[in-house]
């Protein structure tokens, strides 16, 4: 028992562990980096990462936000704050739609409240400012041109409220509008 | 006798007769439900509210029941969390959703909306049924209220209040089975001067605020405070909802005397006057925008120079604390008061407030509403809306209503006896009912049969009310009210709807009569060399508007403080735009006397004082000393202890009021055969505040000179023609209506019209065909 443990404690002569630490040196220097030189190199980030907030359209192109204030609501530290408006055609959108990027803490509740899917994040960590108010986006800076990462999804062929191009009972499965001014069935 | 429910364990007091729902709810034990409604009843549409009843035989098993159509029995025990009722609960949601929209994140009501909370409290989690959806169109209701019928789960609640409590006549069910509709006949707006509470009524999507839907905000983000509605003297007790620094709607606070659970669609719809864009935001001097420190000294220079040359006007519409302060400032100077600007009004309103102080107790909302008869002079619909609601609740439990009118009223659709009497007339018509009820049996004539059967209705009723519009009569005819109010008996109940959210007050701090006069003839003469004005529209009065706009421009300064802009705004030297009521505390006296206390729900971004701060800055100013307002008024009314805003209100301490009144105001010229007598005929959306709220004035109805067909025959105009009207400051042509509602030799005119012309209710004009 003794003899063991001091067969095992007994370490290697000085020249063996130099050699050693050498080696170890040498092989790295030639090994595959995992240390990119950002920003002149960037790595590709999976397309789940929470980075900065956009507002997408639906396959139309029509804004997909429909000012219903869910995300504003959920979003722990309050960042968001948006102005609903009602076009003349019945389609709601955010008149102003603001998201303060000093506050927000990309934890993506808002994604998970929006019905729409029209609120979404990217992976855009790339947002440093000099100053404060700069990180206050606008809805000009927040709207995209593009559906983001949810392709096809369209609110309105699903509600039941009338748009351009979609009347009352032209939705996913529904029927057409019942005639209320007869009683015959 | 009390009896006393178990429900899951929980012993609870009953009232024989309650439902069960009802008596759950009263003890705040939750039982989920959509149609009942403490003010409609119950009828069992929904079936949601089931509950597990456990019978007397402990063999049987439990039954299933709809707790708002049980009767409360003493022993019974019910049980909500029963599975069986559980389950009964979570299918009629399951099948409610089936035809559902998806439309939550569009939908107004989303935040409060009863179909969502019941849902996540009884209702499955996700869709099973993968079906189609029935669908329905929806139709322009007007411009109050939006529509959108697929989100209706038929509870019928809409139609029970619009129909059965509200007795509209213009939105019902149509169609049957599940394709079940609420809506008109036809497109267009609706009718009913209480058709906004549609949108509390109705516990989905189906009928929501169209103000409120162009600035939408959900209501965990709004902005809150408990206030009281500044359109009229019954002083319903609101909640205003802001956001960012504008606000987006009214909705009904419920005060258990006064409006319960609904408002009218003036309180509702006219608080946009606040966000007009005309409003007054900057102070002026001289028509240039100044700051307000620039703004107050200024004024302090003409306040200093005029000495005691001085006048303050203060308002039915200003809050108890601005015209409390106003009136201090000037005793102080040495000026004079006054919180009206036309000296009839001030007559009428300081007799009115005289009798409700003499009589014992004008009755509440709730009190009209048990009457069994009534006599109503004037248009309550237009001066005292909910007053309205609440007789029309009389009318149901079958009192009889008699209207004694000068032009249209809506009252007159459920009344017995409706008589037109031309303005001139009203007094003498009262005295002769006063005489035939006090008369002997022997000595009553038989000549005039609808006195005495207006006279013997009103002996025979154990509980009648008086109720006269304060706007269109004059002070003698206040008295003869109050008088057959006295010869009634000590059950009568009498009641006057004054002519603003705090008239009341205004005339307490008035005082005597004749202080309008006093100040118009010493700014004629210059006595007076500055006016401030505070809250009222002088200039732009019905019947002394010239008047007071030639007698201004012998003004040194006119000072104004408003919230809107009007003429007198226009013309003022100094102006201070103020907070509207949303914005500010203060108080309000309703026709009752109840002081009623409102907080500020908000605040603009401009800087925008009270009425009452604006004066206590210049007091400042003029380095004089003077109590705040609370102070002030408590030296004013002894006794008096400000409400609380949110609470029940208190009654104002007894105060003596002149009981001299002078009678002959009444401006009494010759007949002549071309003279015809104004009346005002008005609607629900008008007075001076709610006159700025744009979608209400879209339903404003359009001017015409209305008369009645006999007269019309009599002086051979026909319907449709154009007649010129002439008034002592201009003319005006319009379009002639016929209406049976009208009293003879009387022409029903807008309130502009009457500007326009310069005369005022019961004055004379000339009218003449246009050929
Ligand atoms: S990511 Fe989180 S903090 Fe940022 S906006 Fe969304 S909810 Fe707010
Ligand atoms: S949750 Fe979506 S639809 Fe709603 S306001 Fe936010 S981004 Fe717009
Ligand atoms: S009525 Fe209620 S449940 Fe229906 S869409 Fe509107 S918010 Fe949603
Ligand atoms: S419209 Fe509203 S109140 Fe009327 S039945 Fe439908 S859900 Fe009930
Ligand atoms: S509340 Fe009882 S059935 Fe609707």
């Amino acid at each position: 028992m003794t003899w063991t443990k001091q067969m095992n404690n007994r370490k290697p002569p000085m020249i063996i562990r130099l050699w050693h630490s050498l080696w170890v040196t040498l092989r790295h220097a030639w090994a595959r980096r995992e240390t990119v030189s950002y920003p002149e190199v960037k790595r590709p980030l999976p397309g789940r990462w929470r980075g900065r907030i956009v507002l997408t359209r639906d396959p139309d192109g029509e804004e997909r936000c429909v000012a219903c204030y869910l995300c504003s609501a959920v979003c722990p530290v309050d960042c968001i704050h948006l102005q609903a408006q009602q076009r003349d055609d019945g389609r709601r959108y955010p008149v102003t739609f603001r998201i303060d990027f000093s506050r927000c803490i990309f934890c993506g509740f808002c994604e998970e409240a929006c019905p729409t899917l029209a609120i979404q994040l990217t992976p855009d960590f790339e947002m440093c400012e000099q100053h404060h108010s700069s990180l206050v986006y606008e809805k000009k800076q927040l709207l995209i041109d593009g559906q983001g990462k949810y392709p096809g999804y369209n609110f309105y062929h699903h509600a039941g409220v009338a748009v351009p191009g979609k009347t009352i009972g032209e939705a996913d499965r529904d029927t057409p509008p019942v005639d209320h001014d007869t009683n015959l069935p | 006798m009390l009896g006393i429910i178990r429900i899951d364990g929980h012993e609870i007091p009953f009232e024989p007769g309650d439902n069960l729902l009802k008596v759950a709810l009263a003890a705040d034990v939750d039982i989920p439900y959509f149609c009942y409604h403490a003010a409609l009843g119950s009828v069992g549409a929904c079936r949601l509210c089931a509950v597990e009843i456990m019978s007397d035989d402990p063999d049987k098993v439990p039954r299933v029941a709809m707790a708002c159509l049980e009767p409360a029995s003493d022993g019974l025990e019910v049980s909500v969390s029963a599975p069986a009722a559980q389950q009964v609960r979570q299918r009629v949601i399951e099948f409610l959703m089936i035809n559902h929209p998806h439309d939550c994140p569009i939908c107004d009501e989303g935040g409060e909306c009863h179909l969502q909370e019941m849902t996540v409290a009884c209702g499955p989690a996700y869709r099973r049924y993968q079906g189609h959806k029935r669908t329905f169109t929806n139709q322009n209701l007007g411009p109050l209220v939006h529509h959108e019928m697929n989100r209706c789960i038929t509870c019928y609640r809409c139609t029970r209040f619009y129909q059965d409590y509200a007795l509209g006549d213009d939105l019902g069910a149509m169609r049957l089975r599940n394709e079940v509709y609420f809506g008109r006949f036809q497109d267009g707006p609706l009718e009913s001067p209480f058709a906004g509470n549609l949108v509390e009524i109705c516990p989905t999507g189906v009928f929501t605020d169209a103000i409120f839907r162009q600035h939408f905000t959900r209501v965990w983000d709004l902005k809150t405070a408990s206030s009281i509605c500044p359109h009229c003297s019954v002083g319903c007790n609101i909640l205003p909802g802001a956001r960012d620094g504008t606000l987006r709607r009214v909705r009904h606070r419920p005060h258990p005397e006064i409006n319960r659970w609904f408002i009218c669609d003036r309180g509702r719809y006219g608080h946009q006057y606040s966000e007009h864009t005309a409003r007054p935001l900057t102070p002026r001097v001289a028509g240039a925008t100044i700051t307000y420190r620039k703004a107050l000294i200024a004024a302090t220079e003409q306040i200093k120079a005029a000495g005691d040359r001085i006048g303050g006007l203060g308002s039915i519409r200003e809050d108890l604390e601005g015209n409390a302060l106003l009136r201090a400032l000037l005793n102080n100077l040495n000026g004079i008061f006054s919180a009206f600007n036309d000296p009839e009004l001030e007559a009428a309103t300081i007799t009115a407030v005289n009798r409700i102080q003499n009589s014992d107790g004008t009755p509440s909302l709730t009190e009209m509403e048990q009457v069994d008869a009534a006599l109503i002079l004037g248009d309550l619909t237009a001066h005292a809306p909910m007053i309205d609601l609440a007789l029309r609740q009389a009318y149901r439990r079958g009192a009889q209503l008699t209207v004694l009118h000068n032009g249209p009223t809506p009252l007159t659709q459920f009344a017995v006896t409706t008589l037109p009497v031309p303005p001139h007339e009203m007094g003498a018509y009262l005295s002769r009912l006063h005489e035939r009820i006090t008369a002997s049996p022997a000595s009553k004539d038989v000549q005039d049969e609808s006195t005495a059967e207006i006279a013997e209705r009103l002996a025979a009723a154990r509980r009648p009310l008086l109720i006269g519009v304060v706007e269109t009569l004059a002070a003698s005819e206040i008295i003869a009210l109050a008088q057959l109010a006295t010869a009634l008996g000590t059950d009568a109940r009498l009641a006057y709807a004054l002519p603003g959210a705090n008239a009341y007050g205004a005339a307490l701090l008035t005082l005597a009569s004749r202080k309008t006069t006093t100040i118009l003839e010493a700014i004629e003469t210059g006595q007076i060399q500055t006016l401030i004005v505070a809250g009222t529209d002088p200039l732009g009065d019905t019947r002394l508007g010239s008047r007071w706009r030639a007698a201004c421009q012998r003004l040194n300064t006119l000072i104004v403080l408003d919230c809107i802009a009007t003429t007198t705004t226009a013309a003022a030297d100094i102006l201070f735009p103020v907070a509207a009521w949303a914005e500010r505390g203060g108080t309000f006296v309703n026709y009752e006397g109840r002081a009623q206390g409102f907080a500020p729900a908000f605040k603009r971004l401009e800087l925008l004082p009270s009425t009452a701060e604006v004066i206590a800055d210049l007091v400042q100013c003029l380095d004089l000393y003077l109590p705040d307002a609370p102070a002030v008024l408590s030296e004013a009314f002894p006794g008096y202890q400000a409400p609380v805003p949110g609470s029940a209100g208190s009654l104002m301490p007894v105060h003596p009021l002149p009981t001299h009144i002078d009678t002959a105001t009444r401006s009494d010229h010759e007949h002549h055969h071309k003279h015809w007598q104004a009346a005002l005929t008005t609607w629900y959306g008008d007075e001076e505040l709610a006159s700025f709220a744009p979608a209400l004035m879209k339903l404003a109805p359009t001017a015409t000179a209305l008369i009645s067909p006999a007269a019309a025959l009599n002086a051979n105009i026909e319907e449709g023609a154009q007649v010129k009207l002439r008034g002592p400051v201009g003319t005006m042509t319009l379009p002639v209506q016929l209406d049976n509602r009208v009293a003879d030799g009387t022409v029903a005119l807008t309130r502009m019209a009457l500007v326009q012309l310069g005369v005022g209710h019961g004055d004379l004009l000339e009218l003449e065909p246009v050929s």
